[in-house]
C-alpha cells in the first residue's frame, strides 16, 4: 500500500510531510493507511484558541480513540472532519485535513457530500421528531433517489447493521424517542450509517447510556470497524482500550501522544499520558 | 449505490434563503414605509397651534389639538394608576405564592386569554359596565378600558420577572427573620426592577395607542376637559374621526396626531427594550 | 433611627402581627390576580345581556343572514361572519409562511448582529398602533394596492372569481394583508422562540447526515416544535379575528357577501367601531353587541386553543432530549 497522497494545492511530495508528522507524533507511528490526515490544525472560538498545531492519522477501518481530560479539545477535534463547527459562525479552523487525500477545509468542499460521507453519533442520542423508519429514511431520501422498496430494504439493512433490527422490526412507525436510550443511540448508528458513509465520527457515544446498553454499542462499534473507518472520542479509558486500535491522547488542545493502544496504554512515552493514564490527573 | 447530485437541494435551499431574506426585509420596508409617511405627513402639522389651540370648525385655520393631547396623556396616566397596583400584585401572586396553585393557574391562563382579547370587547364591557349605568361617556370609563387591557401585561410581566430572581435570594432573606411581604417588596422587587419597568412601560405603550375601546367609553370631545365624568378629548378616536372626514385641514391635523402618537408609543417600546438590555449585560 | 421601642416589643408578639401582615399580603395578591377571571366573565356576561334582546328577536337566523338594515330593522350576522374569516384568513395564508421563513432567517442564516437588529425591527411593527396602520392603510396603501398590485392580479389572475372586478384599493384583500403584516410579528417572535429552544444537537445531526438548512428546519426543527408553532399561529389567528381599527379604514364598510376579494365588505370588529355611533335604535344597538358576543366567542376560543398549545410547548422543552 502507498502512504497518504494528499493533494495540497502546493503539491509537495506528501511522504515528507508524513515524515515530518512522524516527528511531530512520536516515533512510533502506525503504518497503515490513513482515512483521514490532519496536519497543522488551530482551532478557535472567536478569540479563544483551542486546539494547537494537531496532526493526526486516522486509520482506515481501524477504530481510533481520542482521550484526555474534559474541555482538552477532544470533540472540537473531531468536528472539524464533518465541518459541523460551522454552523456557528464565531468557529473557525486553519490548516488541512486531508480526506482521502482531499483537504476539506477548502471553500470548494462540498458540504454535503462531506456529511454523507463523514457520518456522526453524538453524545445524546437524537433522534429526529418523526417515525423510527423515517429516521432511517431520512438521509436516504436525501442524497439517493430510490423507489420505496429499495428504501425499505436500505433501511432495514442499515437497523440489522446497528443490531436493533430484531427490537424495532414492530414498532417502525412508532416515533423515535419512544426507544429507550440506548436503542435511540444504535437508532442513530443506523440513521448515520445508512447513506453508506466511510468514516464515522463517535462524540461520546456512551456517556448518557447505561452500562448494559455501552456494551452493546461498543460490540457494535467492533462489528462495523470492518467496513468504517470510525475516530470516537471517550472519556473513558477502559472503552479506549477496549474498542480502540490506535489512541490519541489531548491536552489542553495539543495531541500530547499518538500511538496504538496497546502502546499508548502499556508503554506511554510521554510522562503526562503515563499520569492520565493511570488516573492521576483528569 | 451512487449519491445522487444535490443541484436540486440546494437550488431549493437557496430560493428559501433568498424567500427569507426577502419576507424579512418586506416587514422592514413596512416598517419604514409607515414612518417615513409619517414624518412626512405629520411634520408640516407640527406648529405651534397644533400643541397650544383647541379644534376649530373645519376650513377655518389655526385649529389644534391642545385638548386631545392632554386627554390621552391623562387618560394613558389614570389607565397606569388603576392597572400598575393590581397587575404588580396579581404578578407577585402568580410569580411568589402560585407555583403549583390550580387557583393560580386559572389566573395565568385568564391573563393570556385577556391579553388576546381584541380591545373592542374590553370597550363594549365597560360600556355596558360604567357607561350605561352612570348615563354618559367618560373620561373615566375610558381610562377603566384602557387599565383593563393594561392589566393582564403588567401581570404576566411581573410573575416572568419574579420568576428570574434565584431562590437562595428569597431565602437568605427569609432566613435573616424578614416577613415573606418584606422580602418581595424589599428584595425580590428590587431584583427584578428593570424587568417590571418594563413591563409597564410596554403596558403603557400598548394603551396609549388604541382607538377601539375608547369610541365607547371615552367617546371625544372637541373642547377641552372639565371633568372625568364627561366624554374625554383624545388624539387616536380624533385621529378615526378627523381622517374620516372630507376636510383637509382636519386631515392634516389627524397626519399630525398620528405622528405624535406613533412616536410617543416607538419610544416607550425602544425605551423598554433598552431598559431591559441593560439589565441583561 | 428606628425607634427604641420597636427593638424592644416582646418577640411573641412581633411574630404574630408580622403572620397577620403576610396573610393581608398575600391575600390581597390573591385577590387581585382573582380580578382577571372575573373580567372575563364579565364581559361574557355584558355582552350576553346587551345582546340578548336582538338574540330573541332575530333568533338563531340572526348568524346566518345576510340582510343589515338599519331602515327596516333586520339584522344579520352572516356578512360580517363572512369578512371577518375571510380577511384574517388572507391575513394568515400570508403571515404563517412568512413568519416562519422570518423566524429562520433570524435563527439560521443571519449573523447575530444583523438578526438582532432584523428582530428588533419586525417586533416594533407590533409596536405600531392599530390606527396608524388604518391611516397609512387608508391613505397610502389602499392607492397602491389600486394603482399597482389589484391590476396585475386583475391581468394575470381574473380569471377567477376570487380577482375579479374594478380595482379599488378599498376592500377584502387590502385589509388582509395589513392584517398579515399586523400580526406577523407575534408569529414571527413565537417561531424564533422555537427554533432558538431546538437543542443544537439535534439539529447538528440533521446537518450531520447532509441535510440543508431548509432540510434541517422542515423537516426537523419544525416538526419538534410544531407545537409551539401551532400556538403561535393561533395567537396571531386571535390578533386577526378582532383587530378594529385598521381594518375598519380599508375594508369598506358595506354588508354584503361578495366572492371578489377586490370587492369591500366588513368584518365585526370594523362594523362595531364604524355604526356604534349611528347605533341610535336598541335593536340596532344590540345586534351589534351581539357581533361583539360572536367575535368574544371566537377569539375566546382561539385563544384557550394556542394557550394550551404554547404551555405543552414550554412544558414540553424540559423533558425532551
Amino acid at each position: 500500500m502507498t502512504a497518504i497522497r494528499p493533494q495540497t494545492k502546493n503539491a509537495e511530495p506528501s511522504l515528507i510531510k508524513s515524515a515530518e508528522i512522524a516527528e511531530v507524533i512520536g516515533k512510533q507511528q502506525p503504518h497503515t493507511e490513513a482515512k483521514i490526515l490532519t496536519r497543522h490544525l488551530n482551532f478557535f472560538y472567536g478569540e479563544h484558541q483551542a486546539l494547537f498545531d494537531n496532526n493526526l492519522e486516522i486509520a482506515t477501518n481501524r477504530v481510533t480513540a481520542i482521550i484526555g481530560p474534559s474541555g482538552c479539545g477532544k470533540s472540537t477535534h473531531i468536528r472539524v472532519y464533518n465541518r459541523i463547527f460551522e454552523l456557528y459562525g464565531d468557529q473557525r479552523a486553519t490548516g488541512e485535513v486531508f480526506l482521502d487525500g482531499q483537504n476539506i477545509l477548502t471553500p470548494e468542499t462540498d458540504l454535503l457530500e462531506l456529511r454523507r460521507r463523514v457520518g456522526m453519533i453524538f453524545q445524546k442520542p437524537t433522534p429526529f421528531p418523526m417515525s423510527i423508519y423515517e429516521n432511517i429514511a431520512f438521509g436516504l431520501k436525501l442524497h439517493y433517489r430510490l423507489s420505496k422498496s429499495e428504501i425499505a430494504d436500505r433501511v432495514e439493512d442499515a437497523l440489522r447493521k446497528a443490531a436493533i433490527w430484531e427490537e424495532v422490526k414492530d414498532v417502525l412507525h412508532k416515533p423515535g424517542t419512544a426507544l429507550s436510550g440506548g436503542q435511540q443511540q444504535r437508532l442513530c448508528i443506523a440513521r448515520a450509517i445508512v447513506v453508506a458513509p466511510e468514516v464515522l465520527l463517535m462524540d461520546e457515544p456512551c456517556s448518557a447510556i447505561d452500562p448494559i446498553a455501552t456494551n452493546k454499542i461498543e460490540e457494535l462499534i467492533h462489528e462495523l470497524k470492518s467496513s468504517y473507518t470510525i475516530a470516537i472520542v471517550t472519556h473513558n479509558m477502559q472503552q479506549a482500550a477496549r474498542v480502540s486500535d490506535y489512541t490519541a491522547f489531548f491536552f489542553e488542545g495539543k495531541i500530547i501522544e499518538f500511538g496504538t493502544t496497546k502502546q499508548i496504554f502499556t508503554n506511554p512515552t510521554n510522562k503526562q499520558t503515563e499520569e492520565y493514564i493511570t488516573g492521576r490527573f483528569g | 449505490m451512487k449519491p445522487r447530485p444535490a443541484t436540486g437541494r440546494r437550488i431549493l435551499n437557496l430560493l428559501v434563503n433568498v424567500v427569507a431574506s426577502l419576507a424579512a426585509s418586506s416587514g422592514i420596508i413596512v416598517l419604514l414605509w409607515i414612518t417615513i409617511i409619517l414624518a412626512y405627513k405629520g411634520i408640516p402639522a407640527l406648529n405651534l397651534d397644533f400643541f397650544l389651540n383647541l379644534p376649530t370648525p373645519p376650513m377655518i385655520p389655526g385649529g389644534g389639538l391642545a385638548n386631545a393631547i392632554l386627554g390621552t396623556l391623562l387618560l394613558t396616566v389614570l389607565a397606569t394608576v388603576f392597572a400598575v397596583p393590581i397587575g404588580l400584585l396579581a404578578g407577585i401572586c402568580l410569580g411568589e405564592f402560585g407555583q403549583q396553585s390550580k387557583l393560580a393557574d386559572l389566573c395565568r391562563f385568564a391573563a393570556n386569554v385577556l391579553t388576546g382579547m381584541p380591545s373592542i370587547i374590553v370597550g363594549i364591557f365597560v360600556y355596558g359596565l360604567l357607561v350605561l349605568t352612570m348615563g354618559n361617556f367618560s373620561g373615566l370609563a375610558g381610562a377603566v378600558a384602557l387599565a383593563i387591557i393594561m392589566l393582564p401585561v403588567v401581570a404576566r410581566t411581573t410573575e416572568d420577572m419574579l420568576r428570574l430572581v434565584p431562590d437562595p435570594l428569597r431565602e437568605s432573606a427569609l432566613a435573616m427573620g424578614a416577613p415573606r411581604w418584606k422580602v418581595t417588596l424589599l428584595i425580590v422587587f428590587r431584583a427584578a426592577r428593570s424587568g417590571i419597568i418594563t413591563g409597564v412601560l410596554l403596558g403603557v405603550a400598548r394603551v396609549s395607542g388604541e382607538t377601539a375601546p375608547l369610541l365607547f367609553t371615552a367617546l371625544n370631545s372637541p373642547y377641552m376637559m372639565s371633568s372625568l365624568l364627561q366624554p374625554m378629548p383624545n388624539l387616536t378616536v380624533t385621529i378615526f374621526n378627523y381622517a374620516m372626514s372630507p376636510y383637509e385641514d382636519w386631515q392634516r391635523l389627524a397626519w399630525g396626531a398620528s405622528l405624535l402618537i406613533t412616536a410617543g408609543v416607538l419610544v416607550l417600546n425602544i425605551l423598554a427594550r433598552f431598559i431591559f438590555g441593560e439589565r441583561k449585560s | 433611627m428606628p425607634q427604641a421601642k420597636d427593638v424592644v416589643v416582646p418577640v411573641a408578639v412581633r411574630n404574630r402581627s408580622l403572620l397577620n401582615a403576610d396573610t393581608v399580603f398575600k391575600g390581597l395578591t390573591v385577590a387581585a390576580a382573582v380580578v382577571v377571571p372575573i373580567i372575563i366573565v364579565g364581559i361574557f356576561w355584558e355582552l350576553l345581556s346587551l345582546s340578548w334582546p336582538a338574540l330573541m328577536k332575530f333568533g338563531w337566523r340572526f348568524f346566518v343572514t345576510e340582510v343589515w338594515n338599519p331602515v327596516t330593522q333586520q339584522f344579520g350576522a352572516a356578512s360580517s361572519i363572512y369578512g371577518t374569516i375571510v380577511s384574517t384568513l388572507i391575513a394568515m395564508v400570508l403571515a404563517v409562511p412568512m413568519s416562519i421563513v422570518i423566524a429562520l432567517f433570524l435563527v439560521e442564516l443571519a449573523p447575530p448582529p444583523v438578526s438582532k437588529v432584523v428582530g428588533n425591527l419586525i417586533e416594533l411593527l407590533a409596536a405600531i398602533p392599530s390606527i396608524i396602520y388604518g391611516m397609512w392603510g387608508l391613505f397610502i396603501f389602499a392607492p397602491f394596492m389600486a394603482t399597482y398590485v389589484q391590476p396585475f392580479l386583475g391581468k394575470y389572475l381574473g380569471f377567477l372569481p376570487l380577482f375579479s372586478g374594478p380595482p379599488m384599493g378599498i376592500g377584502m384583500l387590502t385589509a388582509g394583508i395589513i392584517l398579515a403584516f399586523m400580526v406577523l410579528p407575534f408569529i414571527t417572535s413565537i417561531c424564533r422562540d422555537v427554533f432558538a429552544l431546538v437543542p443544537a444537537v439535534l439539529k447538528e445531526s440533521g446537518y450531520g447526515v447532509g441535510a440543508t438548512t431548509w432540510e434541517v428546519t422542515y423537516k426537523i426543527t419544525i416538526p419538534y416544535g410544531i407545537v409551539g408553532v401551532l400556538g403561535g399561529i393561533f395567537l396571531g389567528l386571535g390578533r386577526a379575528l378582532g383587530e378594529t381599527m385598521a381594518v375598519t379604514f380599508v375594508i369598506g364598510n358595506t354588508h354584503k357577501i361578495s366572492l371578489s376579494l377586490f370587492a369591500p365588505g366588513n368584518s365585526i370588529a370594523s362594523s362595531l367601531a364604524n355604526e356604534f355611533a349611528e347605533a341610535t335604535e336598541p335593536i340596532y344597538l344590540s345586534s351589534l353587541i351581539a357581533l361583539g358576543l360572536v367575535l368574544f366567542i371566537f377569539t375566546f376560543l382561539v385563544q384557550v386553543i394556542s394557550q394550551i398549545m404554547l404551555r405543552r410547548l414550554y412544558r414540553g422543552w424540559s423533558i425532551k432530549i
